[in-house]
């Protein structure tokens, strides 16, 4: 009964990881492929194509991380301050809802809202600010994957903290309304502290994924005009390798991209073992 | 009635801007593809009611035969694959959490790998070519038909179950087979429940695999046929293989086509959406960060 699951994995994990010797190799469409030992690692590092692609995915990842993940720790803290009842239940539904529509979905909904005549620009009229085609502006486009990450994923990743929250005794907050604490007051010295080893979790979990930078994201909203500002590895191995057929190449820099994503787990699951005892398996 | 304290109001206030704005250009996008295609340069990019009201979008959409092809592909691949995500998942997951063999640990430590390190998308796209599956509902069934992580959900599920339960069975002469599907299987509704929402979405929303995988269009699940359309602003293709005056044609908004395209693919999830809203996040509360 186990053999099946196995022959899944051995064909389509197994097969496909031990395939990315070819990073070590020229592709022959016929014959066997020849090794070339280090080649495309050399080609890649000295090219400033790849450097470039290496600073985007540093520069969007860091500022994901920095902007995005305190949101669900607020989130989090606002929905517990709403009694149980259908406006808690309603704030539940509507933020969790991006989390479930694909990337697809949420480029042409945020193509068609941040366009020139879309709701952002009616409101920046508002505010008397000029009109602005954000999917096609280099210095905006990378606030736009940092915004529409957040649109989709702040309300679903406040879920693990509400349940960290609603772990918490009320017999805790009881004590302090009774000491005469405010809701400022019970957040910061009941609320918080309880939530301290989630927030550590989920903050080393994020940085175990630091050189995806959101791929699926980065592949529907890039387009030509800001390609040079979001141009992240995944993106880069798509275009060299599915597009222009360098097979090898694109294997090197996925590889590349593999090890410091396999350091970066392993450490980080370390890391999280030493400080909260629980790690990322 | 307790009055609410100032912060409390404040904090009320906020969220209920949060959830506009979460609202707001999904509903403005169901606005413009409701409209009359002849008033909707009237609908500002916040209006969530339709001005005029017309279902001439979704006619035009949905009598295009590749979308219609797209729609069918898609329901297809989610409803097969689905099915034999769920198969090979819960059948591993029995092995591995009601049995014990010689090497279990090196199987466990072998899915903690495949975890940690995944395969190029260049490796697996020439995998799939080499196995002949380019161009086949199989390859996008076959990607993944084992998420580790699920299987793992379901591991801890299948070992809450009383032992008393699986002894009584052996007792009578079940065999490993048996007690899967009459005992452990029935006993798992809610994981199983969880899990085929996890997979069913995750077949829904998959674009990227189907986009370089499959290059015949009639062959395309609906999000590849959105995304061509909506992301890569291709109107050729999404209006060949129609019959069309030119008349009609000027008639036509394609920002209201591309909202009612939209609006089509997310249909399916709305519907589920108190399913799914129940089912993931007990799964994600008890599979996510485990205490």
């Amino acid at each position: 009964m186990l053999l099946p699951g196995i022959i899944f994995f051995v064909i389509f994990h197994v097969i496909p990881i031990i395939g990315m010797k070819l990073a070590f190799q020229d592709y022959r469409i016929i014959g066997e492929n020849i090794w070339v030992g280090l080649k495309h690692f050399k080609i890649l590092f000295s090219s400033p194509a790849f450097i470039d692609v290496l600073k985007n995915t540093v520069i969007i990842s860091s500022m994901k991380i920095i902007f995005i993940f305190p949101i669900p720790i607020i989130l989090a803290l606002m929905v517990n301050e709403v009694r149980n009842g259908p406006y808690r239940k309603y704030v539940q539904s509507v933020s969790y809802l991006p989390h479930f529509l694909s990337w697809v979905v949420i480029a042409g909904i945020w193509i068609s809202f941040l366009s020139p005549n879309g709701g952002i620009n009616i409101i920046r009229e508002f505010f008397q600010l000029p009109s602005l085609d954000f999917m096609t502006s280099k210095e905006h486009i990378r606030w736009v994957l940092v915004f529409s990450e957040m649109w989709r994923s702040a309300g679903w990743d406040s879920i693990l903290y509400i349940a960290a929250i609603m772990k918490i005794s009320p017999q805790l907050y009881e004590a302090a309304k009774l000491d005469g604490a405010n809701t400022l007051q019970q957040m910061r010295y009941i609320t918080l502290p309880a939530m301290a080893s989630t927030v550590i979790t989920v903050f080393i979990l994020n940085l175990g994924f630091f050189m995806n930078a959101g791929f699926d994201q980065v592949f529907n909203l890039m387009n030509d005009s800001v390609i040079s500002k979001v141009d992240i590895l995944d993106t880069y191995v798509y275009r060299i390798g599915l597009l222009n057929g360098q097979y090898a190449y694109a294997t090197a820099a996925s590889l590349f991209k593999g090890v410091i994503g396999l350091v970066l787990i392993l450490s980080t699951h370390f890391l999280s073992k030493r400080f909260t005892g629980k790690g990322v398996w | 009635m307790k009055r609410l304290s100032w912060t409390r109001s404040i904090i009320y206030f906020v969220l209920f801007i949060i959830t506009l704005a979460v609202l707001i250009p999904v509903l403005n996008l169901v606005a413009m593809s409701l409209s009359d295609p002849s008033r909707v340069k009237e609908l500002t990019g916040l209006g969530v009611i339709p001005k005029g009201f017309s279902f001439i979008n979704y006619e035009i959409i949905l009598s295009n035969p590749l979308i219609l092809k797209s729609i069918a592909n898609s329901v297809f691949i989610t409803i097969v694959g689905t099915f034999i995500n769920l198969f090979l998942t819960s059948l591993m997951a029995y092995v591995l959490a009601r049995t014990n063999f010689v090497g279990k640990k090196v199987v466990l430590l072998f899915l903690i790998a495949i975890m940690v390190f995944e395969p190029s998308m260049i490796t697996e796209y020439l995998l799939m070519k080499d196995l002949n599956l380019l161009n086949t509902y199989a390859s996008l069934i076959l990607y993944k038909a084992i998420n580790v992580y699920y299987l793992f959900i379901l591991m801890r599920f299948f070992q809450e179950i009383p032992e008393s339960l699986i002894e009584a069975a052996r007792i009578d002469g079940a065999g490993h087979f048996r007690i899967f599907t009459s005992i452990v299987l029935p006993l798992s509704k809610p994981a199983l429940a969880t899990l085929t929402l996890f997979y069913g979405v995750y077949h829904w929303n998959e674009y990227f695999r189907a986009t370089i995988y499959i290059t015949d269009p009639n062959k395309w699940p609906l999000q590849v046929v959105l995304r061509q359309f909506v992301v890569k602003q291709d109107n050729t293709t999404m209006l060949s293989g129609m019959d069309m005056s030119a008349e009609m044609l000027a008639s036509l908004d394609f920002g209201s086509l591309q909202a009612s395209t939209i609006i089509i693919a997310i249909i399916p999830l709305l519907l589920l959406y108190p399913l799914i809203l129940k089912y993931f996040t007990k799964g994600t509360m008890d599979g996510g960060v485990k205490d």
